[in-house]
């Protein structure tokens, strides 16, 4: 199979996914209790005002209709009205999206930035101290709740050393960039962003840098004890381009499966983090419309993340099959 | 938050020294440094729990939207702190020899956008909400009543209703946001729930859904610009969040702190609690129609079992105060005579046995974290009572939409037999309670008895008010007698508030920062 179909294969399996993930979470409104008429109309509302605010939110309709409709829309681009705020749901997950984003890509990069580095410290000082150090560290980082972590982090360096701010998202990335171009003093800027990303990135990446430190750790061992490291030794290569070049490339491999998967993990799963940070991504959004049924920001909530977590997988299995093109074969 | 006189240097400090004026501005610490503004102009920052489910004042029916929106939008009347009348963009107001009421409208008042504001305007928006072939199913279509038609006049707005309306400017005090009808008309949906377009004192100049919105003052508000020169409000769902914020100086009002957190605030040299008893009771609902609950012993028997004075005192630390029939001390028609059963769990034994149940198992269903620790309340409510020796009792946690979902059922067939549940009433009106939860027809209805159902008729057609008055307490005395609830608390509204400013919250649950002061 060439590079090109075995990419369009990638791809088309990837809809199939993303169409049933709308199906699914269509359907799931049916076999939930509750309903969002209950999060719109006043509890003492009327049969008759219950039975109008259906109508108009087209909860009368039946199923097949329903959701003909929907996928009619979405088809078009157009996720619908949420039916709690009464705002577009395109604009509602597009709004949240690029929070969520950034909070996920700064957890991978404080993950990456620590893990690596770690797992290859480790692994080449096998069972003295600074691997015994890692090792603690990514069992911690692998134990803690991340909701606990992220409260312990507001109250020690927002509350009592007012190091960063304690919640929310005053300054992004885009405001970083923008300081580049306009008259915005670019250091005061990315320390404003700073401040409010780190607590947040440091939590949610803690787990995940947790796991790359063991699997870049196991993977190091591995690879140092193949013979084509023995052979590189037996040649006379330099130390640090056997275990860099030679062992730690071979060692990325698996890391970058679990990069993409993870990632794609951090955009859907993001939700506790967000709400301990009031980080306005789409987890908030989600547990919202969970709480209110609010079907159509759901919906549109959970496309965007199904969509984002394939994209990330078909780029992973691209990425991997450009490095490694047996799989391209497999 | 920081002041001149502070002599550490801390991160705002240094960011402000950096030069990131403008982005600590975008960083929405509203909290700010209290530096910067024009005379007494300060920046303040509410945090709450939940922000709005979009911004059109007519469309929602929750307290967070009502907050939101509500700085921008009025109505007809207004109440003070305490719940009481006054004036809003009507100046006068009166009723007619017909029974129907009329506003007028003060001179010379103006929307965000400069317009002036008409009778038509007034007559499209209470139309808006009542009517619904006029632009949108408002679910706030029974808040003012049943309307029959608006008439306008020369400044003035007469409202008349199908039959005879007594508390209609109790209901016009809390309900019924103006809106301008040509600024409807001509916007959609999405964009009016995405802007403002009001006539209060704050308008919107940055709007995060969900997250975040920014106001600035309006310069033409009928009462006075209001000394705050900037208004955030944003939310945080979780409390210790909140209360983080609080103590870090970002924020300088927070919602619904939780008691575990009280001395953590008080203990601070930044900020306070401030706590109001809110329109909001808490009860135990029983079906009349299913046993054992159809027997006023065993109903009573319940209300003897439970000390909620404990309760107050060991979950809400003191937050919350005792009930004894539906109607709240602020609210017309509370009956001042009655006292709460007292807790005794000898008599609820004798009277579970009188009533021919003992033994009886039942079960509490509770939501999950609607209510200001619903769940603890009702877990100790359900223990006082499964430790009677002829009642086994235990608890069911539900989540809010699927209980509601049960509470709100057409049949009361369908309902919970035995539920947690709490009522806010803005109207401040002993009727706007009785008739929606006690009366047979009422939508969370239960009961059915005849003389309730009676008195609340007459209550309804009542033109006098001080004999209105007697038949509310009349009523709450009956609903004491039958307990068709267990009666637990009026809950406490608990704010966590800046040492910076001096803020009163209210009883409405509103929160009003034009009222605020630096000090």
């Amino acid at each position: 199979m060439s590079f090109g179909r075995f990419a369009l294969k990638r791809s088309l399996q990837g809809i199939g996914v993303v169409w049933g993930v709308i199906t699914v979470v269509f359907a799931l409104r049916f076999v939930t209790p509750g309903s969002p008429i209950n999060a719109v109309a006043p509890l003492d509302a009327s049969q008759e005002t219950r039975a109008a605010i259906a109508a108009e939110l087209g909860l009368d309709q039946p199923l097949y209709v329903q959701y003909g409709q929907y996928v009619f829309n979405l088809l078009q681009g157009d996720m619908g009205r949420s039916y709690i705020k009464g705002q577009e749901v395109t604009t509602l997950v597009f709004e949240r999206l690029p929070a969520t984003v950034e909070l996920a890509v700064a957890a991978s990069v404080v993950a990456l930035v620590l893990a690596i580095p770690l797992g290859v410290v480790s692994a080449t000082n096998r069972n003295e101290s600074v691997d015994y150090g890692a090792t603690l560290l990514s069992l911690g980082g692998i134990s803690t709740p991340n909701f606990w972590l992220g409260i312990m982090l507001i109250l020690i360096f927002a509350v009592e050393f007012d190091v960063f701010n304690t919640s929310g998202r005053g300054v992004n990335v885009g405001d970083v960039a923008l300081s580049l171009t306009n008259a915005e003093p670019f250091v005061g800027t990315l320390f404003a962003w700073l401040a409010y990303i780190t607590l947040p990135a440091i939590a949610l990446g803690t787990y995940f840098m947790a796991l790359i430190t063991r699997l870049t750790r196991s993977g190091m061992l591995d690879e140092l004890s193949k013979g084509y490291v023995q052979a590189a030794r037996a040649k006379g290569l330099p130390r640090t381009l056997i275990r860099y070049k030679h062992a730690l490339r071979n060692t990325l491999i698996p890391v970058i499966t679990v990069l993409g998967l993870q990632l794609g993990t951090l955009i859907g799963g993001a939700v506790i983090t967000e709400a301990v940070f009031s980080w306005p991504g789409l987890g908030t959004l989600v547990i919202e419309s969970i709480n209110q049924r609010d079907w159509p920001a759901l919906q549109g909530s959970l496309i965007v993340i199904g969509t984002s977590f394939v994209l990330v997988n078909i780029l992973v299995d691209v990425v991997y099959a450009y490095l490694d093109p047996e799989v391209v074969n497999d | 938050m920081p002041t001149d006189n502070d002599d550490h240097v801390d991160r705002r400090t240094v960011l402000k020294y950096a030069g990131t004026a403008g982005a600590v501005g975008l960083a929405g610490c509203a909290g700010g440094d209290g530096e910067g503004g024009d005379g007494d102009a300060f920046e303040l920052g509410v945090t709450m729990g939940q922000m709005d489910s979009g911004l059109d004042p007519q469309d929602h029916a929750e307290t967070n939207t009502e907050i939101i929106v509500g700085q921008s939008y009025e109505g007809l009347l207004d109440r003070d702190k305490e719940g009481g009348i006054i004036a809003g963009l009507a100046d006068d107001w009166e009723r007619t020899d017909d029974g129907n009421v009329r506003f007028m409208l003060r001179d010379g008042l103006t929307f965000h956008n400069g317009d002036e504001v008409t009778p038509e305007d007034v007559r499209f928006s209470i139309r808006r909400i009542v009517f619904d072939d006029v632009g949108i199913v408002s679910p706030q279509s029974n808040d003012l009543g049943v309307v029959d038609e608006v008439t306008t006049g020369d400044g003035e707005v007469t409202v008349s209703f199908e039959g005879y309306n007594p508390i209609a400017f109790q209901l016009f005090a809390t309900n019924g946001e103006i809106v301008q009808q040509s600024w409807v008309e001509e916007n959609g949906g999405d964009y009016i729930n995405r802007n403002v377009n009001g006539t209060g004192p704050f308008r919107i100049t940055e709007y995060d859904s969900g997250n975040e919105g920014v106001y600035e003052p309006f310069e033409d508000y009928w009462d006075g610009e209001p000394a705050v020169g900037e208004l955030t409000m944003s939310a945080s769902s979780e409390s210790s969040t909140r209360v983080n914020q609080l103590l870090a100086e970002e924020t300088d009002i927070v919602t619904n702190v939780p008691p575990n957190e009280v001395s953590r605030v008080n203990d601070s040299d930044v900020a306070r609690i401030n706590s109001v008893p809110s329109a909001r009771v808490i009860f135990l609902q029983m079906r009349y129609d299913v046993e054992p609950f159809s027997s006023q012993q065993f109903r009573q028997a319940l209300n003897h079992a439970v000390d909620i004075e404990s309760i107050i005192e060991n979950v809400l630390n003191g937050f919350g105060s005792v009930t004894a029939q539906p109607t709240l001390e602020e609210h017309v028609g509370y009956n001042p005579d009655i006292d709460p059963y007292p807790y005794d769990p000898d008599e609820a034994e004798r009277l579970v046995e009188e009533s021919g149940h003992a033994g009886v198992e039942i079960t509490l269903e509770t939501p999950i974290g609607r209510y200001l620790r619903d769940v603890d309340i009702a877990q100790a409510a359900a223990d006082q009572i499964d430790s009677l020796s002829n009642v086994s009792c235990g608890l069911e946690q539900r989540e809010f939409s699927s209980l509601v979902q049960d509470i709100t059922a057409p049949d009361i067939e369908d309902r919970p037999h035995f539920n947690l549940l709490g009522w806010g009433n803005g109207e401040f009106d002993g009727s706007q309670t009785l008739t929606p939860l006690l009366s047979s027809n009422g939508a969370l209805t239960v009961l059915k008895n005849d003389e309730m159902d009676g008195l609340l008729t007459d209550a309804e057609a009542t033109e006098d008010p001080d004999e209105r008055v007697d038949i509310l307490r009349e009523a709450n005395q009956l609903a004491h007698d039958l307990a068709p609830w267990v009666f637990m608390h009026q809950q406490f509204s608990v704010y966590g508030v800046s040492d910076d400013i001096s803020w009163d919250p209210r009883t409405d649950e509103f929160i009003d920062p034009d009222t605020a002061t630096q000090q």
